[in-house]
């Protein structure tokens, strides 16, 4: 019961970490906080419900991917790009958030507030597997299967490839980044395309795990995600993970000892604390972690 | 009818003006619905437990929602930008948690039985704010206050104690919300912690947002709009988060900086100064001028 609990705590702790890492992408890059991310996030969930009412799963991951990062797109275009200056932290925060509403409201129109149940998967995925006496669904599996593969995906395009580069370069040092002929503007929206789509694949997940694409999740599960992003600190990936899954973890605990209506409290509570203790994030450690920044 | 949307639309004013408070000081706070509820629980507490009249009641909930205001102000505000609006964040979940687990307060299933609150307590209430805030707009407090936000290290550079400053705007800014929270709870005379959600906190600064913060009208227009036009144009009640999202976010688009603009044009923006060292320079390079 108690290894279930945690298998459990991780898969939700993978798609925090997911969500948290677009987050911390953004934070990293622009220095400001996305608030249309938990409604992309929660969009995942309806590109799911449409695209499996017609095509096989993997479709859907496909599918979430390109719209989340299209959706991306439009958030950096209509909520970031007026706002560039790092004086207008707090505006683009209100006008993403503006966004954030409009995207919410119009899923309520087409789809009602309440929660849509989500085609129900055959085959392997609706299987389950045992060890040690203890029954693991294979939906678990999969959830941390592809949030691992994205993470090493993210790994590999952030430390190896030229894109990536660019992204440490602007995070670093925006101003000799853009002077050294970085396309700053192209930096931004590939930093957008990625964290959108990871959210939106997150939310596909979520969905998939709760069998129902549900339209309060933006303002719950991913804004939660936003302090496990400042639990790892702001602009840490490597922390961003960590702390994901630390907190997914912790609540699974706190929920099978009998204290789950205190769970959302914790991750606040521990934000505030360690924004006040340790600004630079739990993991963060001298100059290692400036390397580790985005 | 009508007087149940003036007593409403009340309400979101003194919300409003709470949220401008503490803008004034140069923080934004989302953590204005937690301190409407401390208000309305104390308050409501006081009244239907311990048999108190309204107004003392209000009263000593905005000082209760204040002192709470101080002893949460003290550490969070040394945080700045996003880290503040984190913080604040963090305070509306924890208050709401905090309230569906204390069982004196009627838990999770809501706490009731407060009444007394009417149009003309509203009013008053509506009134005496305002004269707080002119009297804080003639008072040499508002030129602090706009150091402390235009330019915190300036302000301090003349003697101003810059935290203290922004905890005093803070812990105003919660007494404002604990008025309106004890007038919304004794005019629902039933509460639950979910009535506090975090999406009321959003809601109330995007009024003032669509008002603008130039002066004290500015929230009292945004309010006044999004409260009231719903009522009588039903389109626009179907489609309010849309509507206001939009409306908001054109604002935003078409006057950039626009929240934190509250002079015109201020010699700060024709001359590079200190923080466009790092600001104006991100943004001359930044719209496709790269090679």
């Amino acid at each position: 019961m108690l290894a279930g609990q945690i298998l459990n705590g991780l898969v939700s702790g993978a798609m925090y970490a997911l969500v948290a890492i677009g987050f911390t992408l953004v934070v990293g890059v622009l220095d400001k906080l996305n608030f249309t991310h938990p409604e992309v996030f929660m969009l995942g969930g309806f590109i799911g419900l449409v695209s499996l009412t017609y095509l096989p799963l993997p479709w859907a991951f496909v599918l979430a991917l390109v719209v989340g990062g299209l959706l991306g797109l439009f958030t950096e275009l209509v909520a970031f790009r007026r706002f560039q200056s790092s004086d207008a932290r707090i505006t683009a925060a209100l006008s993403s958030l503006a966004l954030g509403l409009v995207f919410t409201d119009l899923v309520h129109k087409v789809w009602g507030t309440e929660q849509v149940p989500l085609p129900p998967q055959r085959g392997w995925l609706a299987g389950t597997f045992e060890i040690a006496g203890v029954q693991f669904l294979n939906l678990q599996l999969m959830v941390l299967g592809v949030t691992l593969v994205l993470m090493a995906g993210l790994h590999y395009l952030i430390s190896r490839t030229r894109i990536g580069r660019q992204i440490r370069a602007l995070a670093e040092a925006p101003v000799s980044a853009s002077l050294l002929g970085i396309n700053v503007l192209r930096v931004k929206q590939s930093v957008f395309f990625i964290s959108s789509a990871l959210a939106a694949v997150a939310g596909l997940l979520l969905a998939l795990r709760s069998d129902a694409a549900n339209s309060e999740i933006g303002l719950t599960f991913a804004l939660k995600a936003m302090a496990i992003m400042a639990i790892g600190g702001m602009g840490d990936l490597r922390g961003a993970v960590l702390a994901g899954f630390l907190i997914g973890v912790v609540e699974a605990l706190m929920f099978y000892f009998g204290w789950g209506r205190l769970g959302e409290m914790t991750v606040w509570l521990a934000m505030i604390v360690i924004l006040l203790v340790r600004p630079a994030g739990l993991f963060s450690g001298g100059l290692h972690s400036r390397e580790q920044r985005v | 009818m009508i007087s149940d949307h003036l007593i409403i639309t009340g309400i979101n004013i003194l919300m409003a003006w709470s949220v401008y408070l503490v803008l004034l000081t140069g923080s934004l706070s989302f953590a204005q619905g937690a301190f409407m509820a401390v208000g309305c629980y104390a308050a409501g507490y006081l009244t239907t437990v311990l048999g108190m009249p309204l107004l003392p009641a209000t009263l000593i909930g905005a000082i209760v929602s204040a002192v709470f205001a101080v002893v949460l102000g003290y550490p969070a505000l040394r945080l700045k930008g996003i880290y503040l609006i984190l913080a604040t964040l963090g305070i509306t979940f924890c208050v709401r948690v905090l309230l569906e687990n204390l069982e004196f307060l009627g838990g999770i299933g809501g706490f009731g039985g407060m009444l007394g609150a009417d149009l003309p307590a509203v009013a008053i209430a509506v009134g005496c704010v305002a004269v707080l805030l002119v009297l804080i707009t003639i008072s040499p407090l508002q030129r602090i206050f706009d150091a402390v936000r235009e330019d915190e290290r300036v302000a301090a550079s003349l003697g101003i104690n810059v935290t203290g400053i922004r905890i005093l705007g803070f812990a105003l800014g919660a007494a404002v919300a604990a008025v309106a929270g004890s007038l919304y709870g004794h005019y629902m005379s039933f509460v639950r912690p979910e009535s506090f959600d975090v999406l009321l906190s959003i809601y109330v600064v995007l009024y003032v947002v669509l008002g603008g913060v130039n002066n004290m009208l500015g929230p009292v227009v945004g309010a006044v709009v999004m409260t009231l036009l719903p009522e009588y144009i039903r389109e626009l009640a179907d489609w309010r988060p849309t509507v206001f999202g939009l409306a908001v976010l054109i604002m935003l688009l078409f006057k950039p900086n626009g929240l934190l603009s509250f002079r015109a044009v201020t010699e700060r923006y024709r001359r590079p100064t200190k923080s466009a060292t790092s600001g104006s320079l991100e943004q001359q390079s930044t719209p496709g001028t790269a090679p």
